[in-house]
């Protein structure tokens, strides 16, 4: 949905993390991305891979991994898994009312770095 | 070397809303981000509530858009403090634009703030831009499929507004699912239905909203 500011986010926060640790480069960046996160990966890499250059990550390579979602049902209580990216209903008892436990995820996880 | 972060993404944002809400806090200023979809009458329920309430307590408007100033001249006429951002083909606003409006904004004697979102039912529910509470804007218009197609919205948001009721004939929306459906996905959530073309069910609107600001 808006993958450029969230891939400026994440490069500012990769630069950040690596001169904090007085890193010259970073080679790859290991992100999490929920299903639910409402960002599309190719669309993040796509997007960091254009900013990149110039910096000291501009060589580095975005490993995605991918959270599948997972709620707990606020009417029958089931904790449940999904393979699809949004969750209306309960699965179990069909439910709108319930919390995502997992899935929500846009985490830098791990640098790469030298 | 491995480095382990985890640390949000959106982190930077994080920092820079929580910078906002001290600065609100401080000046004692109640804000909302009024959410909405284009067209549902985000700025027509802005004028309709600073008319009602000009007496009472003084406003402040924060107007997003992709482009043009439309919307901050119209608040403009109402002579109340009101800034323009305009977000270039950004599909919300961020905690740093916010930032820099409000730096700008005459704020003194100002008891409530509105920020009216970029209209968008999706980007904009991601991004905290510091304000008290989220107000989610839906006009009967758009139908009554809307908060399960949109749940994100709905779910972050502590109040809608239901607008256009006048229109709900011609429209073949049903009111009562979208109140069903909103309450569903957020329990909490406080539904007014208003129209802002004849004022019907504006004034329980602005009461609530001095109970906010008292």
């Amino acid at each position: 949905m808006h993958e450029v500011s969230v891939a400026e986010s994440l490069l500012k926060t990769v630069i950040d993390q690596a001169e904090t640790h007085n890193c010259t480069k970073v080679d790859k960046v290991i992100i999490k991305i929920g299903r639910a996160s409402g960002i599309v990966s190719e669309a993040l890499t796509f997007a960091f891979d254009a900013l990149k250059p110039g910096t000291i990550a501009q060589n580095a390579v975005i490993e995605v991994i991918d959270v599948p979602v997972s709620g707990i049902c606020h009417s029958c209580g089931s904790d449940f898994n999904v393979d699809e990216k949004y969750v209306l209903a309960c699965p179990c008892c069909g439910s709108p009312s319930f919390k995502l436990t997992a899935g929500a995820e846009l985490e830098l996880s791990e640098l790469e770095v030298n | 070397m491995k480095l382990k972060v985890a640390s949000k993404i959106l982190d930077a944002n994080e920092r820079i809303a929580n910078e906002n809400t001290g600065i609100l806090k401080s000046k004692g200023i109640f804000s909302i981000n009024l959410m909405s979809s284009p067209g549902a009458g985000k700025t027509t329920l802005l004028e309709k509530t600073i008319i009602a309430l000009s007496s009472k307590i003084k406003i402040a408007v924060i107007e997003g858009d992709v482009a043009g100033s439309d919307d901050a001249e119209r608040i403009d006429k109402l002579h109340i403090p009101v800034i323009q951002i305009n977000t270039g083909g950004g599909c919300h606003l961020d905690a740093s634009m916010v930032q820099e409006a409000v730096n700008d904004l005459p704020l003194e004697g100002v008891k409530l703030l509105f920020i009216e979102n970029v209209g968008n039912l999706v980007c904009p529910a991601a991004f905290n831009l510091g304000e008290d509470i989220k107000v989610m804007l839906l006009s009967m218009t758009e139908g009554h499929d809307k908060p399960l197609k949109y749940p994100n919205m709905f779910q972050t948001s502590s109040a809608l507004v239901i607008n256009k009721i006048d229109l709900a004939p011609y429209v073949n929306a049903d009111i009562e699912k979208i109140k069903k459906d909103a309450l569903s996905l957020n329990p909490s959530m406080k539904i007014f239905e208003v129209s802002c073309q004849t004022g019907e069910g504006v004034e329980k609107w602005t009461d609530w909203l001095l109970t906010l600001c008292s």
